[in-house]
């Protein structure tokens, strides 16, 4: 295990129940990269994503994600740094997507127009009033990376990355992990389009085990 | 962030979702009121039975009806929104006490919207009213943290709508206890004090063992 | 001797029930009640193993929140499955108990009340634990509703006291020492009784979390292993 590395996860494996969903995973993460997570249905991509996220706690082997031991209180510290854009939308389908903005800059101390100016720049200023069940999924996503670019994440984890956007916002994509990348933070992005990421490497999950496949 | 300030914004966000769906002041409070007319053509409309037996019905429907309120839909954060707030480094505890906070200032809505109803039909000996602000509010605290505590066990089971009542009402008899027995102390021109007590009491052990397994109640969720 | 050294515990349940059963037969009988009366050597002791299996349950809570080994949660659950039905035979004996005696199936005498309530605790603390799969996450739901419950039953049962002081004299009669001897040896009956059984569900409970164990190691079910290509895909490219 490097000590620089930002993710270091050593033969974790997640059983639930009688199933068992990953195993024996072994994946490093190191400042500046882009990985692409790739594998077909019901293959592990979202569950070893939550486990990165610290969402999930491994019921074998151990891991450390931003310094922090997973299973262990330490994560509480490091989540603030970490978005992660799931498959489905982490917004209030009741609130506007400008009060689902804001609530996440209150929350991480911003003041709220650095939300307004976070939707303009993924290009929803005009659609702040709508209501989260009246947007289209590809908006919901765009509102999701907002919240990246208030955030300023260590660890950028993207579900689907792709899923639901039109061209201009796939580009959207690679901006803002590019951004992350830059600033020295790192980004995983699970696809099942291969040829459309951007990535310095990739690797493939197939019936929970990992294996390097570029 | 401040741990009162996290508190404060998930309360906001919770009252904020359930001001769109109002689903307490335009569902459950017309429920309960439903009930509270429909019991007298149960047990008889002779007045002086319904002005003794009125405000201890009114309790039970508070009881009973408040865990509605408990289970509204803006008290259930879906898989996705419990990601984004863990995500956002919100302390455990500041969750569990937004949400305690919110759920409790909509059980004691509920219970200000069937006030008027009890006293319009059930025409009660209202001695002592004053002690209503004191009352309803301990009550509602109560039944909100009773509601969190088993809301946060109960999160995404399939069966979480049969099973937070019979979690909620055994454990919450105190509160029924201390509310119905205050309201006959009033009238009788007793001491309610040791029963303002219990109900403190309770708000105090569940506030106490809520925080302390908001924690664990987190995590045992994924 | 060996069969003696294994069901040891049980043996001595055994022989202490018969001491208790023998006793409560031959003792002579209240007064006022008669016969009847003798119904509270079954009444008392099964209420106050409900609520030591609740106890149990409680410590067991605590300690898989503090360890998260598995066998506290099973301390936890096989309680809770025993306490369930000493808890009904408390309500059951003591309907029976009050019919002849007071003309009526409920007294609301403060703790047969707290022991329904207590009933209906137990049943939501096992329906909850039969809607979690995940055993880890059942552990750990069941846990907190556990320690949130007990420390309310006390709370419970303080104000069924103070509300029934007021409505109604303390029903609570002194009892004779011959009887209250009797009683305590029902009360010991009871709590072999109890340890016996619970000895055997854990072991029970330890064997089946064992086979599953040994189950999954054999042949794992894997997450995406039963997803293949679609055959409507292959059909739709040959056309």
């Amino acid at each position: 295990m490097n000590a620089n590395s930002l993710v270091s996860l050593e033969n974790v494996g997640l059983r639930i129940g009688n199933t068992l969903i990953l195993r024996q995973a072994k994946f490093e993460l190191e400042p500046g990269e882009k990985v692409g997570l790739l594998g077909p249905n019901g293959s592990g991509k979202t569950t070893l994503l939550r486990i990165i996220a610290t969402l999930l706690r491994p019921t074998s082997g151990s891991g450390v994600v931003l310094g922090a031991e997973l299973g262990t209180d330490a994560v509480y510290d490091v989540r603030h740094r970490i978005v992660m854009v799931g498959h489905l939308p982490g917004l209030y389908p009741e609130l506007t997507l400008g009060e689902n903005t804001r609530f996440v800059a209150r929350l991480t101390g911003h003041p709220v127009d650095v939300a307004d100016e976070a939707l303009a720049m993924v290009g929803l200023a005009g659609a702040s009033a709508r209501r989260a069940d009246q947007s289209s999924k590809g908006m919901l996503r765009r509102a999701e990376l907002a919240r990246a670019l208030i955030i300023e994440p260590s660890l950028l984890l993207l579900d689907e990355a792709h899923a639901g956007l039109d061209a201009e916002a796939i580009g959207l994509v690679d901006g803002i992990a590019h951004q992350v990348v830059t600033a020295g933070g790192a980004v995983v992005l699970v696809s099942h389009e291969p040829d459309r990421l951007n990535v310095d490497r990739s690797v493939q999950i197939t019936d929970g085990t990992l294996e390097a496949a570029s | 962030m401040t741990f009162w300030r996290q508190v404060y914004e998930i309360a906001r966000k919770d009252l904020q979702v359930e001001s769109r769906t109002a689903e307490v002041a335009l569902m459950t409070a017309p429920f309960g009121a439903a009930a509270l007319i429909m019991i007298p053509l149960a047990i008889g409309t002779d007045a002086p039975l319904l002005s003794d037996l009125g405000p201890g019905l009114y309790w039970i429907v508070v009881l009973l009806f408040g865990i509605l309120v408990i289970l509204r839909k803006s008290a259930v954060d879906g898989g996705p929104q419990r990601d984004l707030v863990r995500l956002l480094g919100i302390d455990p505890a500041a969750r569990f006490a937004g949400a305690t906070i919110a759920t409790s200032l909509l059980v004691l809505l509920f219970e200000v919207a069937l006030g008027p109803v009890l006293v319009a039909l059930y025409n009660p000996d209202l001695r002592g009213w004053p002690w209503l602000f004191l009352i309803l509010p301990l009550v509602a605290v109560g039944m909100g943290l009773l509601g969190t505590i088993a809301g946060g066990v109960t999160t995404s089971l399939g069966t979480r709508t049969s099973l937070t009542p019979l979690l909620v009402v055994p454990l919450a008899l105190p509160l029924l206890l201390g509310a119905t027995q205050a309201f006959e102390g009033l009238q009788l021109g007793g001491s309610i004090v040791p029963w303002l007590v219990l109900l403190v009491s309770v708000d105090l052990a569940l506030a106490v063992s809520g925080v302390l397994a908001s924690g664990p109640m987190e995590e045992a969720v994924t | 001797m060996t069969h003696l050294r294994r069901y040891w515990l049980e043996s001595l349940a055994v022989v202490v029930v018969a001491g208790s059963v023998a006793r409560s037969f031959t003792v002579e009988a209240d007064v006022v009640q008669g016969d009847v009366q003798r119904i509270m050597y079954v009444h008392v002791p099964s209420a106050w193993l409900a609520f030591l299996a609740f106890v149990v349950t409680m410590i067991g809570s605590v300690a898989w929140l503090r360890t998260r080994n598995r066998r506290w949660d099973r301390l936890a659950a096989s309680s809770a499955e025993i306490g369930v039905v000493f808890t009904g035979l408390a309500i059951l004996a003591g309907m029976i108990w009050a019919r002849p005696v007071w003309g009526q199936f409920w007294t609301w005498e403060p703790r047969l009340v707290t022991t329904a309530l207590l009933f209906f605790v137990y049943l939501g603390y096992l329906a909850l634990r039969r809607a979690v799969i995940d055993p880890v996450q059942r552990a750990q739901r069941a846990a907190i509703m556990g320690i949130v419950a007990a420390v309310q039953i006390p709370i419970v049962y303080y104000s069924v006291d103070w509300w029934r002081s007021l409505h109604q004299a303390s029903s609570r009669n002194s009892i004779d020492t011959p009887l209250r001897i009797t009683l305590l040896l029902g009360v010991l009956a009871f709590t072999f009784v109890y340890a016996a059984i619970l000895r055997r569900r854990l072991e029970l409970a330890r064997l089946e979390e064992e086979l599953e164990v040994k189950r999954f190691e054999a042949s794992p079910d894997v997450a995406g292993a039963g997803i293949t290509a679609p055959s409507l895909a292959r059909a739709l490219q040959r056309d």
